[in-house]
């Protein structure tokens, strides 16, 4: 895939993550990635589809989310593009990893995750389109 | 994902296979809540064969241990791979969860 583009695109569904998953470990297998590195960058566009499937909408019609990865001298870039609300994830609440379990909260508890595993994230709102990309330098097996 | 539920004395032992994810916790959730229902409140959930947890599986696993100190029971977690084990560090979760090697580790805490 040097240099090349590959995307993907899923339906507003969160039984498409299996097809995620399948088409990342067959990227990660083209690109010879760890099977850590495989599993955060899964993690991370996980927790943001499933935002995005599950809050991003405000009609019940099915809608498409497009996923485009190009490896960029061993840094791999993700972007992900939705016609959902207006939804800066970077700007998420963090979650308070310090309180007590009784005080814990969940929500913000994916954006804080995405955050920490990647290198490098830049939201842009393009037209009625959410634009999201991630830059994650990939581990070698 | 596939869930072997298996009692030891009065101890439920979870073992998860496969990917946690926000499409497949639900159906563990169900699992667990069920075992609350029929009187479990000491639980070992095994991790030895999870492959992948997000947000949705730390979500069931953070409502488990509340549910089951509300009943003066216990959750421990056990056999996880490294990289699941960083998800646990990055989000705090291991501050408040036991977090053990094996199995029998797990059974010797209750």
């Amino acid at each position: 895939m040097n240099g090349g583009k590959i995307s993907f695109e899923f339906r507003s569904n969160l039984s498409e993550l299996g097809k995620l998953h399948r088409n990342l470990e067959e990227l990660g297998k083209s690109l010879g990635m760890s099977k850590k590195a495989v599993f955060q960058i899964d993690l991370a566009i996980e927790e943001v589809l499933s935002n995005i499937i599950l809050y991003g909408y405000t009609d019940k019609a099915e809608h498409w989310i497009k996923i485009t990865i190009w490896d960029q001298n061993r840094t791999l870039n993700i972007r992900i593009e939705d016609d959902g609300i207006p939804f800066n994830p970077l700007e998420a609440e963090a979650p308070d990893l310090e309180c007590s379990l009784e005080e814990r909260q969940i929500g913000g508890l994916g954006c804080h995750i995405m955050k920490s595993l990647m290198d490098d994230i830049v939201y842009e709102r393009l037209g009625n389109k959410n634009v999201l990309t991630m830059k994650k330098t990939i581990e070698d097996t | 994902m596939e869930i072997i539920e298996k009692r030891q004395n009065d101890i439920s032992i979870f073992k998860v296979n496969g990917r946690l994810d926000s499409n497949t916790s639900p159906r563990f959730e169900e699992k667990i809540v069920e075992a609350i229902k029929n009187g479990s409140n000491k639980m070992i959930i095994d991790f030895e064969a999870l492959d992948y947890i997000s947000s949705a599986g730390l979500r069931v696993i953070n409502k488990t241990t509340k549910q089951l100190k509300h009943i003066e029971g216990m959750l421990i977690l056990c056999s996880m791979q490294d990289y699941i084990k960083e998800v646990f560090v990055i989000t705090g979760f291991d501050s408040f969860l036991p977090i053990v090697s094996t199995c029998d580790e797990a059974l010797m805490k209750f």
